[in-house]
């Protein structure tokens, strides 16, 4: 009877154990990270590393002075909005006609194509890009990054549309509905939190993908995440400037994850749909 | 307002057949239940009714049209779901305007419509709300006034009343009752509880393993059971069995080898059957003074329910029921002295179960 409370104590403090050490794991680097940027030139890469020091912005001035960055921001959004909008456009659809038919190896198709390694299809699609001439094009971006946020998109939706219960399906379709009119009408209401995970999530992994946007961009269609590659050369490493970078870069997706937390978490748990 | 036709109707999953052949007419205006255990495919069958399950083979007809490959949505049938399956996102209002909006109809027609059920239902204050804000009783309201707005050629109900409670259940199966005499449509309602069949159907059709094993009134199905299955499936508690042979003019209980004079009519049944089963409801036995005039029973067990008695007893070998006159307050260990009701005993087929008397 006594030792009940003692387990629980100890079961609390394992719990804040593994708490704090998720927590340095996870932020320890993005600290380094932001700090880095923040340091003069020759501090970056001091050893030990220093805690205490003068903040200063000049890897951010040198940043936006020797780099077009703003050009590679739109050109991010540009790609990352188009691949997520083409993902949703054609995930959508995929995800409901799965969830209808019960047919899944679509899914576990898209998903092999998700678990694949990113130069699998590096070389195919430069060869076919250029021989079309679309090499350097927003539309080789987004059509390859559209590998990245279909499979995300289908399988972050597939157990919103699984959980909508059969029967509403089905009143939906003695009331005089078609199919499409279902996906539009009853469906894709009842799916809204997990289409803005599904967006959120696509909208990150597409905008932090490096490999295509290397090989498939050229001066003009370059995104932020390769352009900042440029910092690292081969005798030095400008580590202010990529940190600062990195920083920026890192600030879309994290202000949109925060703006929608609540979302994302009732739409990664999403249930039953409760009448 | 609409007849259905169904004729050599056969259900596959596969290699497993829910309906092997089955044919059924409902008439127009009519209220057919079906009713059978779990699993005998009566909620199948509806759901072929509506167009939700495609046929395997055989066809189906509404109102004269053959509609085998006519999608649900161009049937113009209404269904009321067990799970009422209401839109959660749309409030009340929408959710019954719905298919008339679908279908083009314009929207005054729809707002007198929606307000017309509603007054029937007695929804009309939950008209702005989202189904999560009702009650189950209200969501069922709710449902059948999606239904009922739609004026469509036949109403299908599966299993509509299965997620009330006791009371509801009793209050709702007479507002859907007293509504078909309102609306004057053929309806098909599902379930697996008798009370509900017996009290609402113009006809009941009785299944067991896709097969229809009486289609009758709940008054032919209680008082003249078409076979064994039939007889011990309607009526509560169950109709009593006592299997028996036939040994010269006298019948021979199986379980106890207790025997008994047995009239012409049922020696000419049972001669040419081999083995029979009788059978008698718990409420036709009557309870005589004399010991000489009935079968003496011992009561194991009493059940009182307030307007009648239930006792249990051995009989023949067999665990019987009588329901009895509370007034006879019968104690565990009493003897009664019960008699069967003349003309109330059944005399099945011991081999097929299908009805000899």
């Amino acid at each position: 009877m006594t030792e009940a409370p003692t387990v629980d104590i100890w079961i609390r403090r394992l719990n804040l154990l593994q708490l704090i050490v998720a927590g340095v794991i996870i932020l320890a680097p993005t600290v380094w990270m932001v700090l880095s940027s923040l340091k003069p030139s020759f501090e970056v890469t001091a050893y030990p590393p220093t805690l205490l020091f003068s903040p200063t912005l000049e890897n951010y001035v040198q940043l936006t002075e020797t780099t077009p960055f703003l050009d590679y921001a739109i050109n991010s959004l540009i790609v990352t909005i188009g691949s997520t909008g083409l993902g949703l456009l054609f995930g959508i659809p995929a995800a409901f006609a799965v969830s209808w038919t019960r047919i899944s190896w679509p899914a576990i198709l898209t998903l092999a194509a998700r678990m694949a390694p990113g130069t699998l299809f590096l070389l195919p699609w430069y060869v076919m890009f250029r021989q079309v001439g679309m090499i350097g094009s927003y539309s080789a971006l987004i059509l390859s990054h559209a590998v990245i946020t279909l499979p995300i998109i289908i399988w972050i939706l597939l157990p919103s549309f699984d959980a909508i219960p059969r029967s509403i399906f089905e009143a939906a379709q003695v009331d005089g509905c078609s199919v499409t009119r279902i996906l539009w009408r009853i469906a894709l209401p009842l799916v809204a939190s997990g289409i803005a995970v599904a967006a959120i999530l696509a909208f990150v992994f597409s905008w932090n993908y490096f490999l295509f946007a290397l090989v498939l961009s050229n001066g003009d269609s370059k995104t932020l995440i390769a352009a900042a590659f440029n910092f690292i050369g081969e005798g030095s490493t400008q580590w202010g400037a990529l940190m600062a970078a990195a920083t920026l870069i890192a600030l879309p997706p994290l202000i949109l994850a925060m703006l929608v937390q609540r979302w994302l978490v009732s739409g990664l748990t999403l249930g039953a749909v409760k009448g | 307002m609409a007849s259905i036709s169904i004729r050599s109707l056969i259900k596959r999953y596969g290699n497993y057949t829910v309906i092997p052949n089955l044919d059924l007419e409902i008439a127009d205006h009519e209220f057919v239940v079906f009713v059978g255990p779990s699993g005998c495919g009566k909620s199948t069958l509806l759901r072929i009714i509506a167009g939700l399950e495609p046929i395997t083979s055989g066809d189906l007809y509404i109102a004269d049209k053959r509609v085998n490959s006519v999608p649900a949505a161009q049937r113009d049938i209404a269904m009321v779901f067990q799970d009422y399956a209401l839109y959660p996102h749309m409030r009340v209002y929408e959710n019954m305007s719905f298919a008339l909006e679908l279908r083009g109809t314009s929207k005054a027609e729809i707002d007198a419509r929606v307000r017309r059920a509603a007054a029937l239902l007695h929804i009309e204050s939950y008209l702005d709300r989202k189904p999560k804000e009702l009650s189950g009783g209200q969501r069922q309201r709710v449902a059948m006034g999606r239904a009922i707005v739609r004026n469509p050629k036949a109403f299908l109900f599966d299993e509509p009343l299965s997620n009330l409670d006791a009371k509801l259940r009793g209050q709702v199966r007479a507002e859907i009752k007293a509504l078909s005499q309102q609306l004057k449509t053929t309806m098909v309602f599902v379930t697996h509880d008798q009370v509900e069949a017996m009290t609402m159907a113009d006809r009941i059709v009785v299944m067991q393993s896709g097969t229809v094993q009486q289609y009758d009134t709940p008054e032919a199905v209680y008082e003249r059971p078409a076979n064994k299955f039939v007889a011990g499936f309607i009526g509560s508690p169950a109709m009593n069995f006592f299997p028996l042979e036939l040994h010269g003019d006298r019948i021979v209980f199986s379980q106890d080898g207790t025997t008994a004079p047995l009239d012409v009519e049922c020696q000419g049944l049972l001669h040419q059957a081999g083995n029979g089963v009788l059978g008698i409801r718990p409420e036709h036995f009557a309870v005589t003074g004399e010991a000489a005039d009935g079968i003496a029973a011992i009561i194991k067990l009493v059940e009182p329910l307030g307007s009648d008695t239930l006792v249990h007893f051995d009989l023949a070998g067999v665990s019987a029921i009588a329901r009895v006159d509370p007034s006879l307050r019968p104690k565990v260990g009493d003897r009664l002295n019960l008699r069967p009701q003349p003309g109330k005993t059944h005399l099945f087929d011991g081999t097929d179960g299908r009805v000899l008397r």
